[in-house]
């Protein structure tokens, strides 16, 4: 199985799965509990149906759009993801370049392994820099003080990790960053040399953002629930993200919105957008999905902030009923991820591609010529 | 298994996965992206009940209909598919006498592999012809003025394939018309023999309302999405529809329709009747099921215009459902594709027989005796 073979979600899946030490690949598949969220992200797109127009001379339908304050040739983008040198030895550097090339935002996760600098220097091509607080508040300070110096267009801060959530496949595997082995992930690696050779030739892994203020995740092999739960502020609240939202000073989103209380909430303490997520079903188990909630907060605050659908989106189509629904753009994470794990860059792009002729093709088969015309009318939910 | 061991849908779709080379097999089980809509549109029925009535005195059954002015004795139709000579090597002609047999209406493609001409000569019932609009004229106006000639009832333009739909099967197995063997599929081949054989000594492949314009399918291979995508118009509007339906001058329908407002305009411009159809979801993944659509649609224009539900269709109450929400009839293509590749003009009217058979026992069961007997008094939505 080689790339040419990946027409969707699920072959880019098998092949990362191919590709990857089986802790790795069950860090990025898994989600918490009994996965039911997870599930459901994608699942909740089929209890919507879409209702085509038909005779309506499309031509080339026209995908783009603004977000952030940025122009973006389609109306998707890379979700922020950690640690991605573990995925590929590009990293990073592979996510910004691909999605630069397909003209729409790459985002950097505070625990990324290139540093803010470093990407910036590679890419011009619209930016997000995701935010977590630390407990530790000059650690946050110093990263939106590079991310303006850097050029980065927009900020996000993560507010539904306040504590890591139960992710059982990675206490089964023992996941750790950086991966430790142990008797059991052991074969795993053995079996994957590839990885493993450009995993210990390449840059020494570490997460570059951060790597001054705490050694954490850098020297000692941590698991991510234990990072998040020593280095991440429990504590933290409105207004900590008000101050976020103010030193930043430009385009800012909450990631991790879901109650409608709390979107109306972001507008007043100045986000420009907010994520409706919960990330990637890997937080908290049985909650709510983006899309089976996004139109009660589109109809809330649809008209005074940017609404992004974060979670679930695997098709073309789901992007359609998500902008139907009242998204301004929908981003993934897993997918790209499988997609860098399955051929850096090169995977990367591959998908995108992939994405943008299915959004192309099924907006022609909608009879529509550009994303304003995607509305409610558009979509019917089954009861 | 043999013709005999069918007695549904699914054991014909068995018998026909045993006999076709696999790419053959799933272009015609195949649908777009994850195939959500194409499973929806039979689920659809499942979320709605028959309510039967007892002691009604129900020994003698009408199923006939009357669509596009013309009466049939089943309230169903087989509609239009391509390339049945893919199928099996009767094609068309197997379908037409089938159809000619039970006295319903017969779709006839205009990716067809047996000519409107020699169709005509076959069979006297009522002939539907399915038409793309093509970006070559002089192939638009061919199709009209020899469906004409042929004598056809109704012209259906369809309207759901302004671009080819993602049908990931077909791409994993290079299908391609005619078929091209490629070192995946040749085993494939190789292990239906008599598919093979049929296929190259029962007379050349060809697409007789194309050939003299086109090449792509007749001594070229494409695949179908990339037809769709590079030969036909996408510029296609509601003036084109309606100056094709003056050009026709008799019952035209369009053949796609699901939103309301697209149902009013084809009242507009001339339409006689519509297929509520989503192209048995290998089109559009995600989009609604023609039955989920259907009573909207009714409501609108049912009382103006003859609505056809199409897709999905696989049992005998299934279309009990369609018809008590108000179709005028039903269609499908799956409906008899199966049994065609399983076995010819014998299996589709197998297949028919079966589908009548069972609509009697269901319309007894109900405690009908005419079609205009089912109404939504029939029906409870779960």
């Amino acid at each position: 199985m080689s790339l040419n073979d990946c027409y969707n979600f699920e072959d880019f899946r098998k092949l990362a799965k191919k590709n990857l030490p089986s802790p790795i690949f069950h860090y990025i598949d898994g989600g918490s509990d009994d996965e039911t969220t997870l599930k459901r992200n994608t699942e909740s797109f089929n209890d919507c149906d879409l209702v085509p127009n038909i005779l309506a001379s499309v031509g080339k339908p026209d995908l783009s759009t603004t977000l952030f304050g940025r122009r973006i040739d389609m109306p998707i983008f890379l979700s922020p993801a950690a640690m991605q040198r573990l995925y590929h030895p590009d990293g990073d550097k592979a996510s910004a370049r691909a999605a630069e090339k397909y003209g729409t935002f790459y985002s950097m996760s505070s625990m990324g392994n290139n540093s803010i600098e470093e990407i910036s220097n590679i890419s011009s091509g619209p930016k997000l820099f995701q935010l977590y607080v630390h407990k530790d508040r000059s650690i946050s300070d110093d990263l939106i003080d590079r991310s303006r110096r850097s050029g980065f267009d927009a900020m996000c801060l993560t507010v539904d990790t306040l504590v890591a959530g139960n992710r059982e496949k990675d206490h089964r595997t023992g996941f750790t960053t950086p991966p430790k082995l142990t008797l059991q992930s052991l074969m795993s690696f053995a079996m994957r040399p590839g990885w493993v050779f450009n995993y210990l030739t390449g840059k020494r892994f570490e997460l570059s953002n951060v790597k001054k203020k705490t050694d954490k995740g850098t020297n000692i092999s941590k698991s991510v629930i234990e990072y998040i739960n020593e280095q991440y502020d429990p504590a933290m609240g409105w207004k900590d993200a008000e101050y976020c939202a103010k030193k930043w000073n430009g385009p800012f989103a909450l990631k991790g919105v879901m109650s409608v209380e709390d979107a109306k909430r972001a507008i007043d303490i100045g986000c420009t957008a907010i994520m409706i997520s919960n990330h990637g079903g890997r937080q908290l188990d049985g909650s709510r999905s983006p899309f089976d909630q996004i139109k009660a907060i589109s109809d809330a605050v649809g008209d005074k902030l940017e609404i992004i659908l974060d979670g679930g989106v695997r098709r073309g189509t789901h992007v359609l009923k998500a902008i139907a629904a009242g998204a301004k753009a929908c981003s993934f994470g897993k997918m790209f991820l499988f997609s860098l794990a399955a051929g850096g860059q090169q995977g990367v792009e591959h998908l995108l591609k992939n994405m943008h002729d299915e959004i192309s093709r099924n907006m022609v088969l909608m009879g529509c010529k550009n994303l304003k015309e995607l509305n409610n009318s558009k979509i019917i939910y089954r009861k | 298994m043999n013709l005999k061991d069918c007695y549904n849908f699914s054991d014909f779709r068995k018998l026909a996965k045993k006999k076709l080379p696999s790419p053959i097999f799933h272009y015609i089980d195949g649908a777009a992206d994850d195939e959500i809509t194409y499973e929806r549109n039979t689920s659809a029925f499942d979320d709605v009940d028959l309510v039967p009535n007892v002691l009604r005195g129900v020994e003698d059954v009408d199923l006939s209909t009357t669509i596009f002015g013309k009466k049939i004795d089943l309230p169903f139709y087989l509609a239009p598919t391509a390339l049945q000579r893919l199928f099996h090597y009767d094609g068309e002609r197997a379908v037409g006498k089938a159809a000619q047999k039970f006295n319903t209406m017969f779709g006839v493609s205009a990716l067809a592999t047996v000519s409107v001409e020699e169709i005509s000569s076959l069979i006297n019932t009522p002939k539907m012809f399915q038409f793309y609009f093509h970006k070559d004229r002089g192939l638009n106006d061919s199709c009209l003025e020899r469906a004409k000639a042929a004598k056809f009832d109704v012209m259906a333009l369809t309207v759901d394939t302004i671009t080819g739909g993602n049908r990931e099967r077909d791409l994993r197995t290079g299908f391609t018309s005619p078929p091209k063997l490629t070192l995946s599929s040749l085993f494939s081949f190789a292990t239906k023999p008599m598919w093979g054989i049929n296929y190259l000594t029962k007379g050349k492949f060809e697409l007789p309302h194309l050939q003299d314009y086109v090449k792509e399918g007749t001594s070229t291979n494409t695949s179908i999405g990339n037809y769709f995508s590079t030969m036909l118009d996408q510029s296609m509007n509601w003036k084109d529809a309606e100056k094709l339906c003056a050009q026709w001058g008799g019952h035209f329908a369009l053949k796609g329709v699901m939103s309301v407002d697209d149902a009013k305009r084809a009242v507009d411009i001339g339409c006689t009747g519509i297929m509520v159809s989503n192209h048995g979801g290998r089109q559009l993944d995600g989009s609604r099921s023609p039955f989920d659509q259907l009573s909207e649609i009714v409501d609108a224009v049912g009382d103006k215009i003859d609505v056809i539900c199409e897709g999905g269709i696989h049992r005998g109450t299934h279309m009990l459902k369609a018809l008590s929400l108000g179709a005028k009839a039903c269609s499908g293509g799956r409906l008899y594709l199966y049994a065609l590749a399983a076995a010819g003009q014998a299996g589709v009217e197998r297949a028919l027989g079966q589908y009548k058979a069972e609509l009697i026992r269901d319309m007894k069961l109900m405690g009908c005796t005419k079609i205009s007997d089912l109404n939504r008094n029939n029906l409870r939505f779960r």
